[in-house]
C-alpha cells in the first residue's frame, strides 16, 4: 500500500510536525481505472471515511507512485448536499494533501477520489490467422497493460474507451495481456501494390528477384464485422493455417499455422482501411517502360532556349503472374504537374492531382503470351520544370 | 515543535540608545513587543509582489519613541516598509526612519506623539515569495452540451514568513514593476542591491500566544466554504477571500472561488495544418456570460482539468488538461484539450492545372495561372454531434469558388464550419485560382 488516506483526529497547528497521521486507514470500496485517453490513465478509488460533525481534516499522502498532485479531486457520493469541501491544503516538501471537509452530521460518507497516475500504459496487439485461401482471417485483438506506477491495482474496473468494462487484479511491475476482441471469419483483401516511384521498372536489369509488397486489406466496417470503434494502433502479426503431418503414418491430419509476416497497423477510423503491408511476393512481375517521351508545342525564348513545352508520352506495363491463383494487383503511377490522358488501355482511379492508380485482376498463370499488358498515353501541359510533384 | 517562521518582528525601544556599535546584540532592548492584531495581504500573481498591511496596537509615550522594526529570514521589500497611524494621526509624526549600520533587515522610526496612550498603527510593505493561481475543473456532461465549471484560486506561502489568521485579496490584472522584489529584500536595506551575503541576526520568536485562540476561531466559522467577493478596480480585479486564513510558510492552499452548473458548451474542433499537422484539436468552446451561467466576473489565466461524465453514477473520462488565457466577461472561450483521433480531416489535391501563360519581350513566362481543385473529406467517429472549423492557408492573387459555405477571414485564409452528427461523414470540394506573375491583379 503506498497511498494512504487518513482522517486527521487531532490537529492543533498547522505545522508538519503537529499533523497527526492517520488513525483509521479506510479501505477501497472500488477502483476505476480508464484507459482511454492515451495521454492519461484516469484512476478514481472510492473509500469510506467515517466523519465527525463539524470539521474534518482528511490527509491523503502518497509514495512511491507518480500521482499529478493538480489533479487530485474528491467528489462526495453519500450525502454530497451536506458534506462539503471547504478548503485543500498541501504541505511543503511532501506528496500529500490535507482536505478540510465540513459535515453536517457525524456519518460515514462514500468519497470518490480521482487521479492521474503515470506509469501506467497500455498498448493494443493483434493477431490474425488466415484461411489458406487468403479471404478471410480470424482476427484477435489484445490490449497489453503495463503497470510501473508503484501501485497495485486490485480487482479494478478498466475502461479502455471502448467494449465493455473488465475487473482485474494488475500487481505493480506485472504486465497483462488481454484478448479484448476476436472477430471470426473477417473478410479481407489480398493485394500486391507496384509503385514506380520505388520500384525498378525494369526487372531485367536487378540482381535479385523484385519483390512486391503484399498486403491484407481489412475494412473497419460493419459488412467485416466490425466498424463499432476506431481501431488503435498496434503490432499486427499474421499466421496462415497450414495442414501439418499426421503425427502417425495414416493417422488425421494435423492443423497448425505459419507466420506469415507483420506491420504496425496505422490508427483506423470506422469505415476506413487498415492496409497491412506483410511481405512481398516474387511470383509476379512488373516491367514498365516509357515507349514514347515527345516534346511538343515548344516556345522558345528571344536566345532559342525552351521555355515552355508539352510532352507527348506512351507508358507500357507488363504484368505476368507465374502463380497458380489469381492475384489483385495495384500499379501506382506518379504523374507530376499540369496533365491530362489522351487514352488508356484499362480504367484508372485518379487518387490525387499527381497519383493514378491501374487496380488489375490478374488470372492464373497469365504469363508469357497470356500477360497483362496496360498502356496509357498522357500529354502534360506547360512544362517549365518546376512543376509539383506532391502537396 | 518547530519553530513556526515569524520573523517580522516590532519592538518599542524604550530606554534610549545603548551604544554598543560593534553588537548587533545591544540593539534588542526589547519590553514589549507588541503583536499583529490584524494582517492583510494583496497578492498579485502577474509579478512576485505581495501587498502586506498589518495593524498592531501601540503604547506610545508623550514625546519621542522609538520603534524598531526587523523582518530577517524573510523577503520583504526595505523600500515599501511604511508606518502609519490609524487612530491619533494628527497626534502622532514619524520624525524620520533610520536603517541602522552593520545590521540588515532592521529598521527604526522615531516617532514624536503628543499623547500616551494605546494608538492602532497600521505599517504596509512588500513582501516577495507569496504567489497565487486560479484553477479550474471542468465536468461535462455525456453529449459535451453542458458543463460544470468550478473555479478554485490557490495561495502558496514561500516567503519566510507566517501571515496568521490573514484576510486575503487577490488581485487579477498586470502590474508593473521595475525593480523585483525579491532582489530589494537581498539588499536588507534601502540602496544597491548587496552582493556578498549577509547573515541575518536570528530573528526572537517570541510569538504563537494567539494560535490556539485562532484555531478555535477557524473550526467554529468553516462551514461553509468562504466566499469570495469580487470586485472591478481601476484595471484590475479584487478577489477577497472572506473570513480569515493562515497560510503557514512553505504551504499552499486552495479554496473554492466559484460554481457554475450547466454551462452551455460547443464540442468544437478545429483543423489547420500550419498550425497541427494533419491532427484534428478539440476544443470546449463556452463564453463567460450571464446566459452561460456565468460572466459575473472575469476569468483570471489558469490551468484547466477537463473530464467528461461516461456513466450514469458519473465516472470520469479524462477529456484533456490545458491552460486557459484571462477571460473578461462576455467573451467567448475556446479550451484547448489536445488532438483528438476520432475526428478526421482529410485533404488532397484532385487536380492541378497551369494556364494562360504570358510572355514578355524576350519570350520568357511573365505570367501564369494555377487551378487547384481540392476534395476534402471530414469524419466524425464519435457518438455526439460536434462543430469542425477547418482553416486554409492560400498565398498571392487567389480566388476560391465552392458550393460548401464558407468564409473569408483574412487576406490569407479561409475557413469552412460544419456541424457533425455522431458518426457522420462528409465531403465538399473548393477550387482555388492563383494567379501569378503579370496576371496577378493584387
Amino acid at each position: 500500500m503506498k497511498r494512504l488516506i487518513s482522517t486527521l483526529v487531532f490537529v492543533t497547528t498547522l505545522t508538519v510536525e503537529a499533523r497527526i497521521k492517520l488513525v483509521a486507514l479506510p479501505e477501497r470500496a472500488r477502483v476505476v481505472v480508464s484507459l482511454n485517453n492515451p495521454e492519461a490513465t484516469l484512476v478514481e478509488e472510492e473509500r469510506l471515511i467515517t466523519l465527525q460533525k463539524g470539521v474534518n481534516k482528511v490527509d491523503f499522502s502518497w509514495r512511491g507512485v507518480n500521482i499529478d498532485s493538480t489533479s487530485i479531486q474528491a467528489r462526495m457520493l453519500s450525502h454530497g448536499d451536506n458534506v462539503t469541501i471547504l478548503n485543500t491544503s498541501y504541505p511543503p516538501n511532501e506528496n500529500a494533501l490535507i482536505w478540510e471537509i465540513n459535515s453536517n452530521e457525524a456519518q460515514e460518507e462514500r468519497v470518490r477520489i480521482s487521479y492521474l497516475l503515470s506509469g501506467l500504459t497500455r498498448e493494443v496487439t493483434y493477431k490474425a490467422v488466415a484461411e489458406p485461401n487468403e479471404t478471410a482471417l480470424t482476427l484477435r485483438n489484445y490490449l497489453r497493460l503495463r503497470n510501473e506506477s508503484g501501485e497495485d491495482l486490485s480487482n479494478a474496473e478498466i475502461g479502455i474507451g471502448y467494449g465493455s468494462d473488465f475487473k482485474k487484479t494488475i500487481e505493480n511491475g506485472e504486465t497483462l495481456e488481454m484478448l479484448s476482441e476476436r472477430i471470426e471469419a473477417l473478410r479481407i483483401n489480398k493485394i500486391l501494390t507496384w509503385d514506380a516511384a520505388t520500384l525498378p521498372w525494369d526487372p531485367e536489369y536487378e540482381k535479385k528477384t523484385v519483390g512486391i509488397p503484399l498486403s491484407y486489406v481489412i475494412k473497419n466496417d460493419k459488412e467485416s464485422k466490425l466498424g463499432l470503434h476506431t481501431m488503435l494502433p498496434g503490432k499486427v502479426r499474421i499466421f496462415i493455417k497450414t495442414k501439418e503431418q499426421p503425427e502417425k503414418q495414416g493417422g488425421p491430419v494435423g492443423e497448425g499455422v505459419a507466420f506469415t509476416g507483420e506491420d504496425w497497423a496505422q490508427l483506423t477510423p470506422v469505415d476506413r482501411e487498415m492496409k497491412l503491408y506483410i511481405g512481398q511476393s516474387r511470383d509476379v512481375k512488373v516491367t514498365q517502360r516509357k515507349t514514347r517521351d515527345d516534346r511538343t508545342n515548344i516556345r522558345r525564348n528571344s536566345g532559342n532556349t525552351v521555355v515552355v513545352n508539352d510532352t507527348d508520352e506512351l507508358y507500357k506495363i507488363e504484368v505476368e503472374n507465374f502463380k497458380k491463383q489469381p492475384i489483385d494487383l495495384v500499379l501506382v503511377e506518379h504523374i507530376p504537374g499540369y496533365w491530362k490522358m489522351v487514352e488508356s488501355s484499362h480504367k484508372f482511379e485518379k487518387k490525387d492531382a499527381f497519383t493514378i492508380e491501374y487496380r488489375l485482376a490478374l488470372p492464373a498463370e497469365s504469363s508469357g503470351a497470356k500477360k497483362t499488358t496496360v498502356t496509357f498515353n498522357l500529354n502534360r501541359l506547360n512544362v517549365q520544370g518546376n512543376e509539383p510533384t506532391s502537396y | 515543535m518547530k519553530a513556526m517562521a515569524l520573523n517580522v518582528l516590532l519592538a518599542i525601544v524604550l530606554l534610549a540608545f545603548v551604544v554598543l556599535p560593534q553588537s548587533a546584540e545591544a540593539r534588542i532592548n526589547v519590553v514589549t513587543l507588541p503583536g499583529r492584531d490584524a494582517v492583510q495581504l494583496t497578492i498579485y500573481n502577474s509579478v512576485d509582489v505581495t501587498l502586506v498591511k498589518e495593524t498592531r496596537l501601540l503604547t506610545f509615550r508623550k514625546g519621542m519613541n522609538r520603534l524598531e522594526f526587523s523582518w530577517a529570514n524573510t523577503l520583504i521589500d526595505p523600500t515599501s516598509v511604511e508606518f502609519r497611524a490609524v487612530t491619533h494621526g494628527d497626534d502622532v509624526d514619524v520624525l524620520d526612519v533610520s536603517f541602522p549600520p552593520r545590521v540588515t533587515n532592521t529598521l527604526e522610526w522615531r516617532i514624536n506623539s503628543d499623547f500616551a496612550g494605546e494608538v492602532q498603527v497600521e505599517i504596509r510593505y512588500f513582501t516577495s515569495g507569496i504567489s497565487w493561481s486560479a484553477d479550474y475543473l471542468a465536468e461535462a456532461a455525456r453529449n459535451e452540451k453542458l458543463m460544470n465549471l468550478a473555479g478554485h484560486v490557490r495561495i502558496t506561502n514561500n516567503s519566510g514568513e507566517d501571515y496568521e489568521n490573514a484576510q486575503v485579496r487577490l488581485v487579477v490584472g498586470v502590474i508593473r514593476l521595475v525593480e523585483e522584489i525579491a532582489e530589494l529584500a537581498r539588499a536588507g536595506r534601502p540602496g544597491p542591491v548587496l552582493t556578498a551575503s549577509v547573515t541575518a541576526p536570528a530573528a526572537l520568536a517570541f510569538r504563537g500566544l494567539v494560535r490556539d485562540k485562532i484555531s478555535e476561531a477557524e473550526e467554529h466559522m468553516a462551514k461553509k466554504p468562504r466566499e469570495i467577493v469580487k470586485e472591478g478596480l481601476s484595471e484590475y480585479f479584487l478577489y477577497t477571500v472572506e473570513g480569515r486564513d493562515t497560510i503557514p510558510n512553505g504551504w499552499s492552499k486552495r479554496l473554492p472561488s466559484f460554481t457554475a452548473a450547466d454551462v452551455p458548451v460547443t464540442s468544437f474542433y478545429k483543423y489547420e495544418r500550419e498550425q497541427w499537422g494533419d491532427q484534428v484539436m478539440r476544443y470546449y468552446r463556452f463564453t463567460n456570460s450571464t446566459p452561460s451561467k456565468l460572466g459575473n466576473e472575469p476569468l483570471p489565466d489558469g490551468a484547466v482539468k477537463a473530464f467528461r461524465f461516461v456513466t450514469d453514477d458519473k465516472l470520469y473520462s479524462f477529456v484533456g488538461s490545458t491552460g486557459v488565457k484571462y477571460i473578461p466577461v462576455n467573451e467567448q472561450v475556446d479550451l484547448e484539450l489536445g488532438r483528438d483521433l476520432e475526428v478526421l480531416v482529410k485533404p488532397a489535391l484532385m487536380n492541378w492545372e497551369k494556364t494562360d501563360l504570358q510572355f514578355d519581350n524576350n519570350a520568357e513566362v511573365k505570367g501564369w495561372t494555377t487551378k487547384e481543385s481540392w476534395l476534402m473529406e471530414v469524419q466524425n467517429s464519435k457518438e455526439i454531434d460536434i462543430v469542425l472549423d477547418i482553416r486554409r492557408n492560400l498565398s498571392g492573387d487567389w480566388s476560391v469558388e465552392t458550393e460548401a459555405s464558407n468564409e473569408k477571414i483574412d487576406a490569407t485564409k479561409i475557413k469552412f464550419v460544419l456541424p457533425l452528427k455522431p458518426r457522420q461523414k462528409q465531403t465538399f470540394s473548393y477550387t482555388v485560382t492563383t494567379r501569378h506573375g503579370t496576371n496577378a491583379t493584387r
